[in-house]
């Protein structure tokens, strides 16, 4: 089974991300160890949700793309003022 | 009607997918919940940095990414629910869903296990509990570790939702036709992994950033 | 009600409690809501009416300060999430919908259901609190006055608007899924009646902004239970964020109020005017507009907090964008009475009302967007003006004109048309009276919140407490004269006004499951302008009417 494989491969690539999560917090890059952490995070989120969820079709994105945009205006407007 | 559980629909195919839209809006709602709960640590984390970077350090990282690992396990296996869901091998099936609800547990036990720890080290400001804290800036580490226990019992009563419907489900196995079952397994399935994904962003946040 | 002419309708299928109480049915599920939100509606209304007593003078006589503290806080508590949020929305929004778009039900019959068990638990709590000894915020829970100060029930009401919030998301999310999936064959997005756009642009407001409240009330509950800090300034908490997540919820949930008023006007002005929606297109995206420019513009209640002057500009700026799609749909409505034979039924007088009262208050919304006036009028009785203009005069006119509207497509009834149309001028000339002097009082500086003010604010004082008794006459008459028609008003025929809209086109009250024959739909909405309509119209009950 093609499907069966596919989730293996993203289970152990979500594992290799922890992993490189865990172990890149032991590294000082600066203020880019906050950038990383946050990239892989959501590296992982989207193998999440594409292999795991099936985020296909028009509607579902749709759902999606809201709650992204409207994230966007929460943090952005919140933080203009700061 | 013939295998709807709604009698707004016709067929079962029209319900599945209108359920899985319902299912991703109710994550887009609940993604703005989780949202605005990091955007609160976000602003206490630009005004305290350094207090934030010695307070997360106290955390237990061997356990965090412990449960992560777990957490990542009981994704996979509600996904491979899901896939043999659709090949209607219902017996896999429920085991699968066992297998994730167990997984959800261990998560609890660990998180309990790691709550235990810092209540007996004194880092827990809830109900009075004694504050202890040794290192620098107390009263804003004590701020991080309001936002630690609020961040992730939060998370944990997520879980545990998921894990009671897990449950009430496989109760209710028997009595629901092939379309239903499929239909709960996806629908509990975008759930899980949701809060999966929330525990993904929640772990670099609490456990990792400025270390 | 049960009788022979009901049966085979959905108000035929069982007279029991527990076929009420228990059926999945949007119509049964939409009259449960009527019934619970009039009794709040009334409930938030008698403490209104003690508190313009307590203000007809200048001395605090009747109340105590801290009643009256209560009594404004539960005013807004119970007015804004037990009565306004699910007003349209979860009473004509629940029944007009599948009906309106040709769909046997809502996506989700139980979540409905649940939806107003969820509601009724949770203004439970708000009941309990207003027992116990009430709440003396506000109903905005400002901290850290909620949090360190306040020593109400605040955690019993903030717990129980925040289980209200599940219902809301509930309703949402049962709408949006609904118009997505099922709509006629035929029923095209732009062929939508606007009641159904403004419900959708609703629900997507209720879906992304109430999780934000929910998450601002867990952590004022969170503070004043397990003692966690968030809002407070003493741990390094920011009061301040608060107010963002608060408004964030807050200001969008004014148009979660505002917009289903606009649909229903929508319906009803080119039903009256006998002419077609003027700029369908044009209303259908203003109301998206809304809904999305909605989510900008929180700020501006925030103008005097310590915001920053350049998220203060930036926030102003906003606020006048978002009166642009709002004035679209005004002068739309207008350009639709244009040239039209316009007739003065109640809904109609209703919806001009609206169409005046919604205008004028939206005005004075301008003058509270531009940032150096909002500091002269900051928490003044303009602010209370402004905003009773569209939340009452606005919304809860538009809600009258809606359940007059569709009032024998709820019962199979028709009301006393005479008493209608006295309640509406009653309660237009009630609501002016009670409010335009409020304007004043603001602009000449008398705060909000206050249980005594000096004499010389008295005049308009007393003006204002003298229209509130009129406008709760006008509020009180269709109690009167539409619960006497569920029992003796004259049988409706199905489509009384003469209106388009898949819901006109079944029997009154509808069957269970709203069509005999599901409908296919080949013509836009409100083609009001179409020779012949009324015989080429699509009745499965018209011969059995004529029998």
């Amino acid at each position: 089974m093609s499907e069966l494989r596919k989730l293996t491969f993203g289970y152990l690539g979500l594992l290799a991300l922890l992993a490189l999560t865990v172990g890149s917090s032991f590294v000082a890059l600066g203020g880019f160890n906050v950038a990383l952490n946050l990239a892989i995070a959501a590296a992982k989120a989207i193998l999440i949700a594409m292999l795991f969820m099936h985020l296909t079709g028009t509607l579902p994105r749709l759902a999606v793309a809201a709650a992204g945009l409207w994230l966007v205006i929460l943090f952005g407007l919140t933080l203009i003022g700061r | 009607m013939s295998g709807t559980e709604s009698v707004a629909f016709d067929t079962p195919q029209r319900e599945r997918r209108a359920d899985t839209f319902a299912m991703w809006v109710f994550i887009g709602s609940e993604a703005m919940l989780f949202g605005a709960i990091f955007l609160v640590f976000l602003v206490a984390h630009i005004d305290f940095g350094p207090a934030f970077a010695a307070a997360s350090k106290r955390l237990s990282l061997p356990l965090g990414t412990l449960n992560t690992a777990v957490l990542i396990t009981s994704s996979f296996t509600m996904a491979l629910a899901h896939m043999l869901a659709l090949h209607r091998r219902w017996r896999p099936t429920i085991w699968a869903l066992v297998a994730t609800a167990a997984l959800g547990v261990c998560f609890l036990i660990v998180k309990g296990i790691e709550y235990g720890k810092e209540i007996s080290e004194g880092l827990a400001p809830l109900l009075g509990l004694p504050f202890r804290y040794a290192g620098p800036d107390p009263v804003h580490a004590e701020f991080f570790f309001g936002l630690y226990f609020t961040m992730t019992s939060l998370h944990a009563l997520h879980l545990i939702g998921g894990i009671v419907v897990i449950a009430g489900m496989i109760a209710l196995w028997r009595p629901s036709g092939p379309a239903n079952r499929l239909r709960r397994v996806v629908a509990v399935g975008l759930y899980w992994h949701f809060v999966d994904i929330i525990w993904v962003f929640m772990f670099p946040v609490l456990y990792l950033i400025n270390r | 009600m049960t009788n022979a002419a009901m049966q085979g309708t959905y108000l035929g299928q069982g007279s029991g409690l527990r076929a009420w109480l228990l059926s999945t049915d949007h119509k049964r599920v939409a009259w449960l809501y009527l019934i619970s939100l009039t009794a709040f509606f009334f409930l938030g209304g008698a403490m209104a009416v003690l508190m313009r007593i307590e203000l007809a003078t200048p001395a605090g006589d009747l109340v105590s300060d801290d009643v009256y503290n209560r009594l404004f806080s539960l005013h807004g508590i119970i007015m804004v999430w037990f009565f306004l949020v699910p007003s349209i929305p979860a009473t004509m929004g629940n029944f007009l919908l599948p009906l309106m778009i040709g769909a046997r039900d809502l996506a989700f019959p139980r979540l409905n259901l649940a939806s107003w068990y969820v509601f009724i638990f949770g203004s439970l709590f708000a009941l309990f609190a207003v027992v116990a000894g009430g709440v003396d915020t506000g109903w905005t829970f400002y901290t850290p006055l909620s949090t360190l100060y306040a020593n109400g029930f605040v955690s019993t009401a903030a717990f129980g608007v925040f289980v209200v919030g599940f219902s809301t998301i509930m309703t949402g999310i049962n709408f949006i899924v609904t118009v997505h999936t099922l709509r006629a064959p035929g029923l095209t997005w732009f062929r939508l009646p606007i009641f159904v756009w403004t419900l959708y642009a609703t629900s997507l407001v209720m879906v992304l902004a109430t999780p934000v409240l929910a998450a601002s009330l867990i952590l004022i509950v969170l503070e004043r239970v397990f003692g966690i800090g968030i809002f407070n300034p003493d741990l390094g908490g920011d009061p301040l964020l608060f107010q963002h997540l608060f408004w964030f919820y807050s200001h969008p949930a004014v148009y979660i109020m505002i917009l289903p008023g606009m649909g229903v006007v929508s319906e009803v002005l080119p039903c009256f005017s006998r002419r077609p929606l003027f700029g369908y297109k044009a209303v259908a995206m203003s109301s998206m507009a809304i809904a999305v420019f909605g989510f900008l513009v929180w700020g501006h209640h925030m103008f005097v907090s310590g915001q920053s002057a350049y998220a203060g500009v930036v926030f102003s700026f906003l606020s006048f964008c978002v009166a642009i799609p709002s004035a679209i749909k005004v002068f739309n409505w207008s350009l639709t009475l244009r040239k039209g034979e316009i007739s003065f039924e109640t809904p109609m007088l209703y919806a001009l009302f609206f169409l005046g009262l919604f205008t004028f208050g939206g005005l004075a919304g301008l003058f509270l967007a531009a940032l150096a006036v909002d500091v002269h009028v900051h928490d003044t009785y303009f602010v209370i003006a402004h905003f009773h203009y569209i939340m009452v005069g606005g919304m809860v006119t538009a809600y009258m004109a809606g359940l007059h509207f569709w009032w024998s497509k709820l019962t199979g009834r028709m009301y006393s048309e005479t008493a209608g149309r006295i309640a509406a001028t009653v309660t237009f000339v009630g609501f002016n009276l009670t409010f335009f002097p409020q304007y004043m009082l603001g602009f000449n500086g008398m705060p909000r919140r206050y249980h005594t003010y000096p004499p010389e604010f008295q005049f308009w004082n007393v003006l204002s407490s003298a229209g509130a008794v009129v406008l709760a006459i006008g509020y009180l008459m269709p109690l009167f004269y539409l619960g006497w028609s569920l029992f003796r008003g004259a049988r409706a025929p199905d489509n009384p006004w003469n209106a388009t809209g898949l819901e006109w086109q079944t029997s009154s009250p509808p069957p269970p499951h709203n069509f005999e024959t599901m409908p296919v739909v080949t013509r836009p909405a409100y083609a009001y302008d179409m020779k012949g309509l009324e015989h080429e119209r699509f009745s499965p009950h018209r011969e059995e009417a004529a029998r």
